[in-house]
């Protein structure tokens, strides 16, 4: 009763382009571990894409669904990165144990940080997750003694066992739980709530929503998804570093999320994904062409905020369902 | 005096300076369905966002079954059984009409902590949201984006939406703004049905005199910041400082 015929097919042949994504994502490191250091190096590449990925769809739970703009990510992303750097490197602890501990300690700073955040509306909002987010990069960089300062903390073993192979196999499988687990947050009462106050704030207090609190909650969430994307990003680089925290690195997942589409759970890891992508095909294609990265940069997200406003995701779902009516 | 259901004791209040209303008091009886009219910029909404915790008394209080909600945060006097409709439409345009229902069910049953059930298979709440939107007549467009319906029928569920919360007293603020003739008489049927049905205390703000007069037990005029008349449409309509502060001559 809730789906046409329409939808319903074309729900289920995106089920089946998902299954075949997954399927080949699953195949690919083996094609790639055949082909030398080339190979080595896009599986190095696509690992990072995978991690960049979760990081953009976690940001996501506050941009896209919760329609409220943070500019200070990098800050449960970089204290995941730390948390893990720290606990292997100078607490000894082993990688099952210093993983864990990341999405933990980044949804604790979360819940500090957003307990005062959630306060504050639209611009005020976004400029105060941005000073937090400045603040907790200025003392990393500080505390020389404790995080190593500018040099940042490297050197983090890797256990024996994970081969670049295993590496991205073991970051996909993650990807994929937090994926899911996402998918069953979106579509929960919860997230029917979070979607409610982003439609329209003040009616949601009128119909009994503690509009703070659920916006908050969803902030810890989001900063719980992305300290294990940080802590994956640092086993690996092997290192973790205070760029990981550094403003810029909010804009990412931003730019992704725009280019993927905001409206879609899987839209920013596309983004991301498409983004490293391209910058690394530039890259390849001639040294100078970096240097105009930002420009190159700038006229993307013009074309896709004029003439692709729900992203590559959205395109894609446009041209699917036209094709079947 | 218990059956009151609701008491404005004695409330002024002054944006920036300007004094909207000063030591304003009246009380609403339970079960009641009564009107406020008065003039443009009189505080009509105002009173109305005092009541529902948007905006917060200077002085005085509002005593809703016995306890002051005056300073409360508008989800909290919700909770206590107040709801209401808004002058200007205020619903979730990009969702659909019987999502609307349902995250206010939701909210209702203080469900919102669920992480795990899809909120699409919440069987007895989507019943129940059908039923609503039965007994609104909005049912045939349950599974529309709100944002796409008629001006007349987003207000119808902006009033439905309001009655999702099963409210002690509910507060409409000029249901039929912007509506043709017919659709204005459609909705106040509407109104007067739902009342008459469930049982509520119900306070409307209204322009139309044909329909403050028609369907009111109780009108109360608001002018000059305060309550200027209150009474029976057939004495409000024979006041003499009423018919001079707001209704005119001809009435």
């Amino acid at each position: 009763m809730d789906n046409t015929n329409r939808d319903r097919s074309s729900t289920q042949s995106a089920k089946w382009l998902g299954a075949a994504l997954i399927a080949a994502l699953f195949i690919l490191p083996f094609v790639l571990s055949r082909m030398g250091t080339t190979g080595q190096y896009w599986i190095w590449v696509t690992t990072e894409m995978i991690i960049m990925g979760l990081f953009a769809m976690s940001l996501n739970l506050i941009l896209g669904f919760g329609g409220m703009v943070s500019f200070g990510h990098a800050a449960f992303f970089g204290m995941g990165a730390y948390t893990v750097a720290l606990l292997m490197k100078k607490a000894g602890a082993p990688l099952y144990l210093a993983l864990p501990a990341a999405p933990v300690v980044a949804a604790l700073t979360a819940a500090i940080i957003g307990w005062f955040c959630v306060r504050l509306i639209g611009l005020y909002f976004a400029i105060l997750t941005l000073a937090f987010g400045q603040l907790l990069y200025m003392i990393v960089f500080q505390w020389y003694t404790f995080t190593g300062g500018d040099d940042g903390i490297h050197g983090i073993p890797r256990p024996e066992m994970l081969t670049p192979v295993n590496y991205y196999l073991l970051c996909l499988i993650l990807f994929l739980i937090c994926y899911f687990l996402m998918r069953m947050i979106v579509n929960s009462s919860f997230g029917l709530t979070i979607k409610t106050i982003r439609e329209n704030m003040e009616r949601s207090k009128f119909i009994g929503i503690h509009v703070r609190r659920y916006q908050w909650l969803n902030f810890i969430i989001a900063g719980a998804f992305a300290g294990l994307a940080g802590g994956l990003l640092t086993e690996l680089n092997r290192f973790a570093q205070t760029d990981f925290l550094h403003w810029s690195r909010s804009a990412e997942p931003i730019l992704a999320s725009l280019v993927g589409g905001m409206f879609s759970l899987a839209g920013p890891a596309v983004g991301a994904a498409v983004l490293m992508f391209l910058k690394i095909v530039l890259q390849q294609a001639h040294r100078s062409l970096v240097e105009l990265w930002a420009i190159i940069l700038g006229l993307v997200l013009l074309a896709v905020v004029l003439f692709l406003p729900t992203g590559l995701v959205g395109l894609y779902e446009k041209i699917f369902s036209r094709s079947r009516s | 005096m218990s059956d009151h259901i609701l008491r404005i004791e004695n409330v002024s209040k002054s944006f920036e300076g300007h004094q909207v209303f000063s030591n304003v008091s009246f009380a609403i009886e339970e079960g009641e369905l009564s009107a406020i009219i008065g003039p443009n910029g009189a505080g009509k909404t105002t009173m109305f966002n005092l009541i529902t915790g948007y905006h917060v008394p200077d002085s005085g209080r509002i005593i809703f079954q016995g306890r002051d909600i005056a300073g409360k945060q508008p989800f909290d006097i919700v909770r206590l059984g107040i709801a209401r409709a808004f002058q200007r439409t205020n619903i979730f345009p990009r969702m659909t009409v019987i999502e609307n229902i349902v995250t206010t069910l939701i909210t209702k049953n203080r469900g919102n902590l669920n992480v795990v059930t899809p909120s699409k298979n919440l069987k007895q709440i989507r019943d129940r949201a059908y039923e609503i939107l039965d007994s609104v007549g909005l049912s045939d467009k349950a599974h529309q984006l709100s944002g796409t319906l008629a001006h007349g029928n987003q207000k119808i569920l902006d009033i439905a939406v309001a009655l999702t919360l099963e409210p002690k007293l509910l507060m409409l603020d000029e249901p039929t703004a912007g509506m043709s003739p017919e659709e204005r008489w459609k909705t106040i049927d509407l109104v007067k049905e739902l009342w008459e049905r469930i049982k509520i205390t119900m306070v409307y703000i209204e322009h139309d005199m044909d329909i403050v007069f028609g369907i009111s037990q109780k009108v109360r005029v608001l002018c000059y910041k305060t309550i200027l008349a209150e009474g029976t449409p057939k004495e409000i309509s024979a006041n003499q400082q009423v018919i001079e502060a707001y209704l005119g001559e001809e009435v």
